[in-house]
């Protein structure tokens, strides 16, 4: 009974969506009040009854009922418990039921936490997050239903891919689609404020928090899912502009200039236009991403000829929305008045060059995913695009990017003083400088670009606490006088800088990871020792253990430095009976320098006996990867928690002026 | 029943969401010119805060005022719009109605009302019952192995079959192998061996089950199962044509209905189409009774005086052998009848028309059948 209720409640929250994308469009047009407000009433049932249908289905994932065709197919009674309840959004029709979830969920934030956005913008707004409510709804309910039954019910269900089964694949994919799908509600908010004609600061500012939030997320996502990658996969790396990254990263390096030219629209009422197409365009990359990876399109072209059905609604899905509103775009947006002027070296130029660079580099990685599609499609030729590619064209671009970070939030509004603020900078550069050649000296080998990125990254860190100390002026002024400024600095500002050294302290660890790292790779068999970046690890051998539903070769391997004892690391290489396949688990020791990274496969042949391929890595800095992404995510949330951003509340309009502002 | 209500009660919650502004006119609304105005009135005492504190000089503090100022004049230019906050109240309670009724026309197209929901926890029984069958097998197994002359065939038939219908193809697969150069090994086996292969392998026929099909059908060429997965080597052979040849001439081979005739049928058609031939029905193979087919009288004419006759006189005892079998059958007698007539022997003609007036009790007085069976009677000296 429970899924079949799950399944009316789907057909439900289509019901409501539709109504909700046509009712409060009307009433905006008309300046119906009810009409308009009925937008929040259909949100948040939306909201409720998709909810509904996802608790639904994760119940009959709990309860292991196999009459759900995807519980049988995506589940085992022996799994896990925490796995059942991942393998709610672990097949394609899950996913899509995540999604819509998340979908009607920031469309409900809007209804709830919305007060400060007039009416007529948020009804328009809400209208739209329908729109999609509605295209996503019925391709699910229609192409990908989660709740089609099965009678008889199989005696158990063919279990959950083991790759996936890890606590990375629980939180991954949730995070993931708050940031792909939280970028939904900026494009609703453009899309609304193309059909009312009216872009200005304040539009910029009403919008500024779901930027943040869905940016927020979107950056936690991607760090948690390259952190699963690095220690489920077992091959030591952390990204691999793999094309199911590539899609969540395209979201991300638009999703920032949009964060960054919403500034000047809020600020300065400049870079209307293009913070309008950049809210579009960033959505349609999370909806090409979903269907790029939710359509099979990615392992090959002819996955969509399998199930021509569901390939025909979503490139009409794709058409509709992006199409749409880019033809919207093309209608409305000369109409818009253009904004302040400004000199090229200014705040607003700095952000222009950040805008380009990330579009650019937007671009690069589009191009180097899709080039391949097409290809196969056209020629039938399958070719894959890997690091060298991007290496020689992302990184590149990501350095002038990183010096213009350093310097751009010195630089004032409208016309900035150059000299000045080089006259600041100097000793910053200086430093920068000398660490790059230090580390040039420790490393005479390294390659010239990470180099150069290590003093890029340490010239960024520097120069935003730099900018940082100047604000609240650390040790140029008593140091109970710099706290108190320090705390009333506005939040967003310190969400800046929190965020800008997040970024400083990941390039540390990019590089270090990738450029410095020591690897050994050998057949190994008890006894056997090798040496890693002055570890020496010998191989004691291999036992057979038991898990809830798999069987693992754990092996032992005993770690020494200079004759001391370390560690003891057991990579192990797990064998699940009821799916049929393997997963490797690597043996990690983390520390803040480094992790020493070790994983084991099966032995090379029948004859090799106790011989296994054993790989060890040393991998300088790599946990700054992780350490800094959760500083960027934190800038996002000092910066979300800004007071500003809750301006215009009426609520708020009513606080007797005398008392303190709390910024 | 608990399905209903609760469905009823989800579908009254949301035609109640949809018409709550009704009733509900509480809550923060402001419109464009208010919003805007405070936002940039904020930005102003920003401006204010960040020249106090000398982040930002005097002068440019002036000229950000001055811009914001010119904002909020123009926000207050545009002014808002006209807002009417009564009406549209019809237009809401039809979509209340609309969007139950849209749910319950989706939910219609996809659920399944009746089926329950059949956790895990509480099919035991079930598994039970499994436990018991695998537990049966794993006896029979035993035993056949045990064995001192490899275990009875039948046995390892039995245990085969078994592990078919538990999905154990792989094990299938091994039982069935178990007799496959046994000297008592019938077509029938070695086409389940083939069948388990192929299922093995997803429903791919690989070489090893093709040559299985051929000594199976070397043995019984009759053999329906040999035919049909032969059929489908073919096809995936990329010889449609020539599979779809293959079952019609099976179809051909048998003058009555067999069960496994549905299932060809659907492979013919399925086929036909791809290749593009028309669709083919039962009635084209087995109609009861069945005189000769415009084929045959064509092949026929083609014949020799002799042949022709030898052709004739073998279609005749075809159908007496099958009036044996049928002796209800008059419309069977009476082409048998007509048959003997044609070939002159009169007094098999008369015994045909006799047993057809034997049936004639139950038909309606003016049935034509009656003329016929008394013309019969009279021409061949009855």
């Amino acid at each position: 009974m429970i899924p079949e209720l799950g399944q009316f409640a789907l057909a439900l929250a289509l019901g409501l969506a539709l109504v909700q994308s046509i009712v409060p469009m009307m009433g905006a047009a008309r300046g119906n009040l009810v009409w308009m407000r009925s937008a929040q009433s259909t949100a948040l049932g939306q909201l409720v009854f998709v909810a509904v249908a996802f608790g639904a289905l994760m119940w009959a994932f709990v309860v292991s009922d196999f009459t759900v065709k995807n519980v049988a197919d995506n589940s085992n009674s022996l799994k896990p418990m925490i796995y059942k309840v991942a393998a709610t959004w672990g097949s394609h029709e899950g996913s899509l039921l995540l999604w819509t979830l998340i979908l009607t969920l920031f469309g409900a934030g809007v209804a709830v936490f919305g007060a400060n956005i007039p009416h007529a913008l948020r009804a328009r707004t809400l209208a739209v997050q329908a729109w999609i409510g509605v295209g996503f709804l019925s391709f699910m309910i229609f192409t990908s239903n989660p709740f089609d039954r099965l009678s008889p019910a199989p005696v158990d269900g063919s279990d959950l891919n083991p790759l996936l089964q890890d606590i990375g694949l629980a939180l991954h994919p949730p995070l993931l689609y708050v940031g792909y799908v939280g970028f939904s509600i900026v494009f609703s908010f453009a899309v609304a404020a193309l059909i009312e004609g009216r872009v200005d600061a304040a539009w910029a500012r009403w919008v500024r928090p779901w930027t943040l939030a869905a940016w927020m997320s979107l950056t936690g996502g991607i760090a948690l899912g390259s952190w699963w990658a690095y220690y489920e996969l077992g091959w030591g790396g952390w990204w691999f502009w793999d094309p199911v990254e590539n899609v969540s990263f395209m979201p991300w390096l638009l999703g920032t200039a949009l964060l960054h030219s919403a500034i000047v629209t809020e600020k300065r009422g400049a870079f209307k236009s293009w913070t309008i197409l950049l809210a579009i365009l960033t959505f349609s990359l999370s909806l090409l991403g979903t269907f790029i990876v939710r359509s099979g399109l990615l392992t090959s072209v002819h996955a969509f000829a399998v199930d021509p059905e569901r390939g025909v609604y979503i490139l009409a899905l794709l058409g509709i929305s992006i199409g749409g509103s880019l033809t919207l775009y093309a209608w409305r947006a000369p109409a818009m008045e253009g904004g302040g002027l400004f000199t090229p070296i200014s705040r607003e130029g700095g952000l222009l060059i950040n805008n380009l660079l990330l579009a650019t580099a937007t671009g690069t990685v589009l191009f180097g995913t899709l080039y391949p599609l097409f290809l196969e499609a056209i020629t039938g030729e399958k070719i894959s695009v890997g690091p060298p590619f991007y290496n020689m064209s992302f990184n590149p671009l990501m350095l002038p990017l990183i010096f213009v970070m350093g310097l751009g939030p010195f630089l004032s509004w409208k016309r900035a003083d150059l000299r000045g603020v080089a006259q600041r900078l100097w000793l910053v550069f200086g430093v920068s400088f000398v660490a790059m050649l230090v580390v040039w000296y420790i490393v005479t080998k390294g390659p010239v670009i990470a180099i150069l990125a290590f003093g890029l990254a340490i010239w960024l860190m520097l120069a935003t606490l730099q900018e940082w100390g100047a604000r609240i002026k650390l040790f140029r002024a008593p140091f109970s006088e710099s706290w108190r400024r320090m705390k009333n600095l506005p939040r967003a500002s310190h969400g800046m800088t929190m965020a800008h050294l997040g970024l400083a302290v990941c390039i540390f660890g990019f590089v270090g990871s990738s450029a410095w790292k020591d690897e050994v790779v050998t057949f190994a068999e008890p006894g056997t020792k090798i040496v890693v970046a002055g570890f020496t690890v010998e191989f004691e051998g291999v036992e057979r253990v038991r898990g809830p539903n798999y069987i693992a070769s754990r092996a032992t391997l005993d770690v020494t430095r200079d004759g001391e004892f370390i560690t003891k690391l057991y990579p192990e290489r797990r064998n699940y009976p009821v799916a049929q396949s393997s997963t490797t688990e690597s043996a990690i020791r983390h520390t803040l320098a480094g992790d020493l990274y070790a994983s084991i496969a099966a032995p090379a042949s029948e004859q090799a006996g106790n011989a296994w391929t054993l790989r060890v890595l040393y991998e300088p800095l790599v946990n700054f990867i992780w350490l800094g992404s959760f500083m960027l995510v934190l800038g996002g949330a000092l910066s979300l928690s800004d007071r500003r951003l809750r301006v215009g509340a009426p609520r708020r309009a009513k606080t007797p002026a005398n008392v303190q502002p709390a910024e | 029943m608990m399905f209903w209500i609760l469905g009823a009660a989800m579908a009254l919650v949301a035609a109640v969401i949809v018409v709550l502004p009704l009733w509900r006119r509480g809550g923060a609304q402001i419109g464009h010119t208010e919003g805007a105005l405070a936002i940039f009135v904020d930005q102003l005492k920003e401006i204010e805060d960040e020249r106090v504190r000398g982040l930002i000089s005097d002068e440019e503090a002036a000229a950000a005022a001055v811009e914001i100022k010119r904002r909020m004049l123009n926000v207050e230019k545009q002014g808002g719009a006209r807002i009417v906050s009564k009406g549209g109240a019809l237009a809401l309670m039809a979509s209340a109605v609309l969007v139950p009724a849209l749910a319950g026309g989706v939910y219609v197209l996809n659920g399944a009302p009746g089926l329950p929901s059949q956790p895990f926890a509480e099919r035991a029984d079930e598994r039970e019952e499994d436990r018991r069958i695998a537990d049966l097998t794993e006896r029979l197994r035993a035993r056949l192995l045990a064995e001192e002359n490899g275990g009875a065939t039948e046995g390892w038939v039995l245990l085969g079959q078994t592990y078919m219908r538990m999905g154990r193809y792989g094990d299938a697969v091994w039982a069935f192998e178990r007799l496959e150069e046994r000297e008592d090994v019938t077509a029938g086996i070695l086409t389940q061996l083939a069948e388990a292969l192929i299922a093995v392998d997803q429903g791919a026929v690989t070489v090893r089950a093709n040559a299985l099909l051929d000594r199976a059908l070397q043995m019984d060429p009759l053999s329906p199962a040999g035919s049909y997965y032969k059929a489908q080597w073919l096809e995936q052979d990329g010889r449609p044509a020539k599979a779809r040849e293959l079952l019609m001439l099976r179809m051909r081979q048998e003058d009555s209905f067999q069960p496994w005739m549905e299932s060809f049928l659907a492979q013919i058609n399925r086929l036909g189409a791809s290749i593009g031939e028309a669709p083919v029905t039962l009635a084209d193979f087995v109609d009861m009774p069945r005189g000769p087919s415009a084929e045959d009288v064509e092949a026929a004419g083609e014949m020799s005086e002799e042949d022709r006759g030898a052709f004739i006189r073998q279609m005749v005892s075809n159908l007496a052998e099958r009036m044996e079998e049928e002796p209800e059958n008059l419309d069977g007698w009476l082409q048998l009848g007509r048959a003997y007539g044609v070939l002159g022997e009169r007094e098999n003609a008369l015994a045909a028309y006799r047993a057809a007036e034997g049936l004639l009790d139950g038909l309606a007085a003016d049935d034509p059948r009656r003329g016929v069976v008394a013309q019969g009677l009279a021409a061949n000296g009855g």
